[in-house]
């Protein structure tokens, strides 16, 4: 209230002047909106960078899948590494594979359905990873507008009442608490439409992207059984 | 993640340092300098009423009154004219040359007095004695007279040769009085010429004696000479240059406010009692004219000037409307609209009653 008093007709009328200005519920809601668009901007471009590798090495394995190499040999060289998405996805799969054979199979069958569990449960951390901090997006996007309007709303509440405390109506007075009020509004929708935008991107993106993965697992779990019943039955009649 | 965070970081830094340089303190809106108008509310009234002019000069765009002579002695004047003081009453043509002539008249007349005195001093200067004391009409006039009285002829002979001067001096519009002045003292003199002998020789004595005197002697006179002295209507004070054009007699409002309106018709309905049973009656309006004098009497009677022609009903509508207007009679209306009020139509409709 008495800031608002100060602030009538004259003075300083930048975007900082407005801030300081601006009541402490009002000052809340501003720097709240303002962490909330730099962390969901850092959830953009930490997404962006991540998705951009995460398509590259979907791209880089499948060359190396494909090419022809020997399994066993791709899989000794991705298990000393740390891998992501199809890597990861692969070297469950391998592992499961690996330590079925190390005990000895009593059923294919059994053995299939271990395979393709492992490499779901694979393929859903790898989800997990790529849609991790979207919600923060939406949310953001969702709620960001209103909690700017309620900042708005609150400094214009008490704009008015340090309107009505001055006796004047002249728009000298009643603007500066106005233009102070609608900056928090603004801070709303600046921080809500990037999030927007970059959410709708980034969840279709990570869609795509569990697909292709989703592609990579259904057809490693085909070339897998292929296999087992190769082997399986060769060894169940030796 | 930290990548991403110190990303935003910087990018949120660079836009609001940004908005801080290009966004701060916007220019002030040019607001272009616009002459206002100024507008004056004139009521209608001022068109429509007679403005005081001249009756005879040629039309001009503004009323004026002939041109004044006298320099300006009143300070805030409202009206027009070469009197005094301030008279609401319109300038009268003057009638100055007539009177002058009539004012040199008198003097002679006392003149060849004196020598007639010679053979007979007493009878003579009573005449003249009444002749000075109502002119100057103050104390200090008056005096002088009852010595000259006993100092022989020649003295009295240039008592009334100052008198006259004197009065032309002060009062240099007392031109008409001479008119009514010579014949009363002539008749009075005829009548009494021995009682003011004894009365004349007590004056030096006393002052109130003399005006005790001319009391008895000559009221009437008196009256009529100071009457006269004064100028009928002179006008106001307010000095005038303009060329004179046409205009009113006086400046009037032609027309009553509509609180004084409300006022009459109230004043009216008070006195008025509507017709019984006449509540369905639709064609009960009655129009009465009356006059009125400037005290708000009537002037004549009621006239009924429209409505009431029929029997019954009709008529009694009629006649309880003039009653309803003798009944308030004097009316209190602002006397210096009197133009306006001089002569009023009333409408008396029993629907507004009810």
């Amino acid at each position: 209230m008495e800031q608002m008093a100060l602030a009538a007709p004259g003075g300083d009328h930048s975007i900082w002047a407005l801030f300081w200005q601006a009541g402490w519920v009002v000052k809340l809601v501003m720097i709240g909106l303002l962490v909330a668009s730099v962390w969901s901007w850092a959830i953009i471009v930490d997404k962006l960078i991540a998705f951009a590798r995460m398509r590259a090495s979907l791209t880089r394995f499948e060359e190396i899948f494909w090419s022809g190499q020997s399994l066993e040999e791709l899989y000794r060289t991705l298990a000393e590494r740390k891998t992501s998405g199809m890597g990861s996805i692969f070297v469950a799969a391998m592992r499961e594979w690996k330590k079925s054979f190390e005990k000895g199979v009593k059923s294919p069958i059994s053995l299939q359905n271990r395979i393709d569990k492992a490499m779901d449960l694979a393929l859903t951390r790898e989800m997990e990873r790529l849609e991790g901090r979207l919600g923060f997006l939406a949310s953001v996007g969702s709620s960001a507008p209103f909690i700017g309007l309620f900042g708005t709303v609150v400094g214009i509440m008490t704009s008015f009442q340090a309107i009505a405390g001055s006796k004047s109506t002249n728009l000298a007075v009643v603007a500066p608490g106005i233009a102070e009020a609608l900056l928090a509004t603004a801070l709303g929708l600046l921080a809500a439409i990037p999030a927007v935008i970059a959410y709708n991107k980034l969840s279709s993106d990570a869609a795509k992207l569990g697909l292709r993965m989703e592609g990579f697992a259904d057809e490693f779990s085909a070339i897998l059984s292929r296999q087992i019943d190769e082997k399986v039955p060769l060894r169940a009649a030796a | 993640m930290k990548a991403g965070l110190t990303t935003s970081l910087a990018l949120h830094a660079v836009v609001l340092g940004f908005g801080l340089v290009s966004l701060s303190s916007p220019r002030e809106m040019a607001i272009a300098d616009v002459e206002s108008f100024p507008v004056d509310i004139v009521p209608i009234e001022e068109i429509a009423q007679s403005v005081r002019g001249d009756r005879q000069a040629p039309v001009a765009e503004k009323p004026a009154p002939k041109p004044t002579t006298r320099p300006e002695v009143v300070e805030n004047a409202r009206e027009v004219g070469d009197n005094m003081t301030d008279l609401t009453a319109p300038p009268t043509p003057d009638p100055k040359p007539r009177p002058v002539e009539t004012a040199e008249a008198p003097p002679p007349a006392p003149r060849p007095a004196p020598p007639t005195p010679a053979p007979e001093p007493t009878p003579e200067p009573p005449q003249r004695t009444p002749e000075p004391q109502p002119v100057p009409t103050t104390e200090v006039a008056a005096e002088p007279q009852p010595r000259q009285e006993v100092v022989p002829d020649p003295a009295p002979q240039t008592a009334v040769a100052e008198a006259p001067t004197s009065e032309a001096v002060d009062l240099p519009a007392s031109a008409p009085t001479p008119q009514a002045r010579p014949q009363p003292p002539q008749a009075q003199a005829a009548r009494t010429p021995e009682r003011r002998e004894p009365e004349k020789r007590q004056e030096p004595r006393r002052e109130t004696a003399s005006s005790s005197q001319s009391q008895t002697q000559s009221v009437e006179d008196q009256v009529a000479a100071l009457l006269n002295r004064e100028k009928a209507s002179g006008g106001g004070a307010r000095r005038s240059g303009d060329q004179a054009a046409l205009g009113g007699r006086q400046t009037t409002g032609s027309k009553l406010s509509q609180s004084e309106m409300d006022a009459l018709r109230g004043q009216i309905q008070r006195c008025w009692n509507v017709p019984a049973g006449a509540a369905d009656a639709q064609d009960l309006k009655v129009s009465v004219q009356f006059r009125l004098d400037p005290s708000g009497a009537l002037d004549g009677a009621p006239q009924i000037v429209a409505g009431g022609g029929g029997a019954g009903i009709e008529r009694a509508a009629a006649e309880s409307a003039r009653r309803a207007v003798l009944a308030c009679a004097p009316y209190t209306l602002p006397s210096d609209k009197y133009d306006a009020w001089a002569e009023v139509i009333v409408h008396f409709d029993p629907r507004d009653m009810f």
